[in-house]
């Protein structure tokens, strides 16, 4: 290598180092990855202390300022999204099927998050709280679980993939005592347009697969599930958190379809405790990356919706998880009061909940992949 | 902090780089030192006192040993030496084999010392071995004492190899920590075997590492015998680009800072033999092994029966080196027998045998021994070795058939890099080809082991737990 060749190489290895320090040091920071739907690092101070290695140091001695100093790095990196994306195209092009957990579905349109076996300790646990809060209460309780893509699109993952098996989940819930079990497995509730359905970059079901569900639990409960009288799109650009997860770029975005007016329905809303006024439909969250909180306005621990549409009447309480979002347009038809709750965020006694508002059907709705791993519902048995 | 990091990459090595160049020649080793105790105190600062301590101790030693040699009082300078080596093997003892000690010596019912739970000071394995060098090689003449402190102190806390290797002797890089020559030939070559480095590490060893990972953890019950193989080889194949990867870029940062290391890998998958294959694999540990115990014991100049137990030892030792838990010890020894075996006997049958199974035997055994290597438990090891030799659940799954076909690829690549297939290439190609393919390479390796570090919390280094 002559002299001055090498002094080439060497300045495109110190030219790379340096253009994404240079980069990173005159970028603004930001504050939120709408990507990946959380805070990112600030660039955090150092804090001295005592300079003392031992006893009360600051965040320097005890080294968790360079924690967050390398989260601060990582999480500003300029192109940050790029070159998550670059990666992704790159497993894609050695041939993995899969990234970071999500996998290419092989009709090349669903991206399909996987489902690791639970902890059956926690499963059964989980499904005994579900049984003690059917004996504690004097009302009916539904309880139903909602089958996530990599069971109902189990033919769209490739060959061998290990991914758990959600029937065997759902068999077992089917025995839950002292509650009445809903299956709504779109397979076995196929009589009426067509089996569950799934945004392809979400995990989420889409209004149609929650019309689906909306059928069959209304016939589990003994009501007329209201006929579906076409789909208003109100935006095309939604991408979901599996397409984030997966770093997928190069899929299309999903149409989000409202199918139920709002007409005559008062929400309210409980993000902090204290009710405030909310929609149905908040057509403001569409202007953001994450478009799923459209529906209810997002996670919060309790949300109220009152209808006056006619036929709508009783007051049903549903222990959920965000898929119920979607569903709350349906279940406008046929309550005149519907409690979503969340227990991830409401911590006091459900059955005193039920007496105090005069619930008269209690429905435990989660989608599988919830239940099982959701360490929160000991609240029900409070 | 670790190399294969956005921190390290973009803000510390930049860093270092700018002020390392920057600097007056005599402030170098200056500057290098301050960089290196930032790099070592970065993820455990209090573990930085171990760095001043192992600092002083063996400096003050090193002179302590030089004058009494100077006087003539050869006791007085072996009392010295043995000091310094108590002192880093109580340093390592303390930290590394106390707590499995006391355990091992709970389960047995003699519960007397405490659990500590100390975290591992990253790197002490490789650091201790280096300062215990230092003293040795005074006394036998081999290196000359240290007089000044900071640069004793930049071959102690040296960051390139600080933490995962290569072992480097102080006689080997005593004259270079005084005087070394910083060349743009020698920076812009050690930019290309950095690159390489990390492109082992981060495209090769990460990924296969996942395959390994969903082996590891796959129940007794489902593991059959293709996928034990598929695993244990995805182990084999991420162990050697993560260790070979790193001692790369050791290697290449150790250039760009003027310095020369030794290579510490030389394809040892192509092996031959047992013998030959450790030849290749971790030089350095196992030269260390060889001048500082195995040839003070007399090396091989004794009696059959001292030279099975001197190899016994040093095996022994080998493998608990690895980790503090009985089955780097089983693998030590399983290594001493294997050995022991071949100087017995078994080399000069395989020499008359075809290449071809002289391979297969030694790919064989090797691939046998991650097995032992990689699993702690001995339950679940017994169980992954029978799944191995057929006792499993069957010949193999769709999950099996799953991962085979989704890693096929990079197994193909990473077993393509096993050989000397690229070096080769790379040389025979002319000059001309290779000037104009390289800034291609190098800038598609940083592209592309850059996406793979931002994206990544997967990227542990293997031999940190060493």
């Amino acid at each position: 290598m002559s002299k001055k060749y090498s002094i080439f190489i060497s300045a495109l290895f110190c030219g790379f180092l340096g253009l994404f320090l240079v980069w990173h040091l005159i970028l603004p920071d930001q504050t939120f990855s709408p990507n990946e739907n959380r805070v990112l690092q600030s660039l955090p101070a150092p804090d001295f202390g005592s300079m003392a290695f031992f006893g009360k140091s600051g965040n320097f001695f005890n080294g968790a300022f360079m924690k967050d100093f390398e989260a601060y790095v990582n999480d500003q990196f300029p192109l940050r999204d790029k070159w998550i994306g670059l990666k992704a195209g790159a497993e894609k092009l050695s041939g993995k099927s899969e990234n970071n957990g999500v996998y290419f579905g092989t009709d090349g349109r669903f991206l399909i998050a996987g489902y690791p076996a639970p902890d059956q300790a926690q499963v059964d646990k989980n499904l005994d709280y579900v049984a003690a809060l059917g004996e504690k209460l004097q009302v009916p309780v539904y309880f139903s679980l909602i089958p996530g893509k990599s069971h109902v699109y189990q033919e769209y993952l490739p060959k061998g993939a290990p991914v758990g098996d959600q029937g065997a989940v759902l068999e077992q819930a089917a025995g839950t005592e002292n509650v009445h079990w809903i299956g709504i497995d779109g397979k076995r509730y196929g009589d009426w347009d067509q089996a569950l359905d799934y945004y392809t970059t979400d995990h989420h079901w889409t209004t149609r697969g929650a019309y689906n569900g909306y059928r069959a639990l209304m016939e589990g409960m003994g009501l007329k599930g209201v006929e579906l009288d076409g789909l208003t799109t109100v935006t095309e650009a939604f991408y979901g958190t599996t397409w984030s997860k997966a770093g997928a770029y190069w899929y299309s975005p999903d149409a989000m379809d409202i199918a139920v007016s709002d007409e005559d329905v008062t929400v309210t809303n409980f993000f902090d405790g204290t009710p405030t006024e909310g929609k149905l439909y908040n057509y403001d969250k569409l202007e953001q990356k994450d478009k799923y909180p459209f529906f209810l306005g997002g996670n919060q621990p309790l949300c109220i919706v009152n209808s006056e549409k006619p036929g709508a009447e009783g007051r049903l309480l549903v222990i959920r998880d965000s898929f119920s979002d979607t569903l709350a347009p349906f279940l406008t038809q046929n309550f005149a009061e519907v409690h979503y709750m969340d227990l991830r965020y409401y911590k006091a006694s459900v059955a005193q909940y039920v007496e105090q508002n005069r619930i008269d059907r209690v429905l435990v709705l989660y989608s599988v992949d919830n239940f099982v791993n959701d360490s929160n519902l000991f609240v029900m048995g409070m | 902090m670790v190399f294969s990091t956005p921190v390290f990459l973009f803000f510390y090595l930049a860093a270092v780089l700018l002020i390392y160049y920057i600097a007056p020649l005599k402030w170098r080793n200056a500057v290098l030192l301050v960089f290196n105790l930032i790099f070592y105190g970065w993820g455990e600062p209090i573990y930085i006192l171990i760095m001043f301590l192992s600092t002083a101790i063996d400096y003050t030693h090193g002179l302590m040993v030089e004058k009494a040699k100077t006087q003539g009082n050869d006791k007085k300078a072996r009392w010295a030496v043995a000091q310094s080596v108590v002192f880093n093997l109580a340093l390592l003892f303390f930290f590394k084999y106390w707590d499995f000690i006391a355990g091992s010596l709970a389960a047995i019912g003699l519960g007397f010392m405490p659990l500590l739970g100390l975290r591992l000071p990253i790197g002490i394995s490789f650091y201790t071995f280096q300062t215990m060098s230092y003293t040795i090689d005074v006394y036998r003449g081999d290196a000359k004492a240290q007089r000044s402190v900071v640069n004793f102190g930049t071959f102690v806390t040296l960051f390139p190899q600080l933490i995962a290797g290569p072992i480097i002797k102080y006689k080997d890089l005593g004259d270079q920590i005084d005087h070394r020559d910083h060349s743009t030939e020698k920076f812009a070559s050690g930019v290309q075997i950095f690159v390489v480095g990390m492109a082992k590490k981060v495209l090769l060893a990460n990924n296969l590492g996942q395959l390994w990972d969903a082996y590891k953890a796959m129940p007794a019950e489902s593991l059959t015998a293709g996928g034990a193989w598929l695993g244990v080889i995805a182990f084999a194949l991420q162990l050697y680009f993560d260790f070979s990867g790193y001692s790369d870029m050791a290697v290449g940062l150790g250039r760009m800072l003027g310095f020369e290391f030794l290579p510490n890998f030389n394809y040892p998958y192509i092996a031959q033999s047992i013998t030959d294959f450790w030849r290749r694999w971790h030089i350095s540990l196992g030269t260390w092994f060889r001048e500082y115990v195995y040839i003070p014991m007399g090396g091989n100049r004794v009696s059959q029966g001292r030279l099975f137990f001197n190899l016994i030892v040093v095996w022994g030792l080998t493998g608990i080196w690895h980790g503090a838990s009985w089955n780097f010890l089983l693998w030590g020894l399983y290594f001493g027998v294997l050995l022991i075996l071949e100087k017995g006997g078994l080399l000069k049958v395989l020499e008359k045998l075809p290449q071809a199974i002289r391979h297969i035997y030694t790919l064989f055994l090797v691939l046998v021994s991650w097995a032992i290597f990689a699993i702690e438990d001995f339950g679940h090891l017994g169980a992954y070795l029978k799944a191995m030799f057929g006792m499993g659940a069957g010949a193999s799954s769709p999950v099996d058939g799953y991962y085979f076909l989704s890693y096929l690829p990079m197994l193909l690549i990473a077993a393509a890099a096993c050989l000397p297939l690229a070096k080769t290439l790379w040389q025979k190609s002319g000059e001309t080809a290779r000037k104009v393919a390289l800034p291609g390479l190098l800038m598609a390796g940083l592209v592309l082991c850059t996406a793979y570090l931002v994206d990544a919390t997967y990227n542990p280094f293997l031999y940190f737990r060493f």
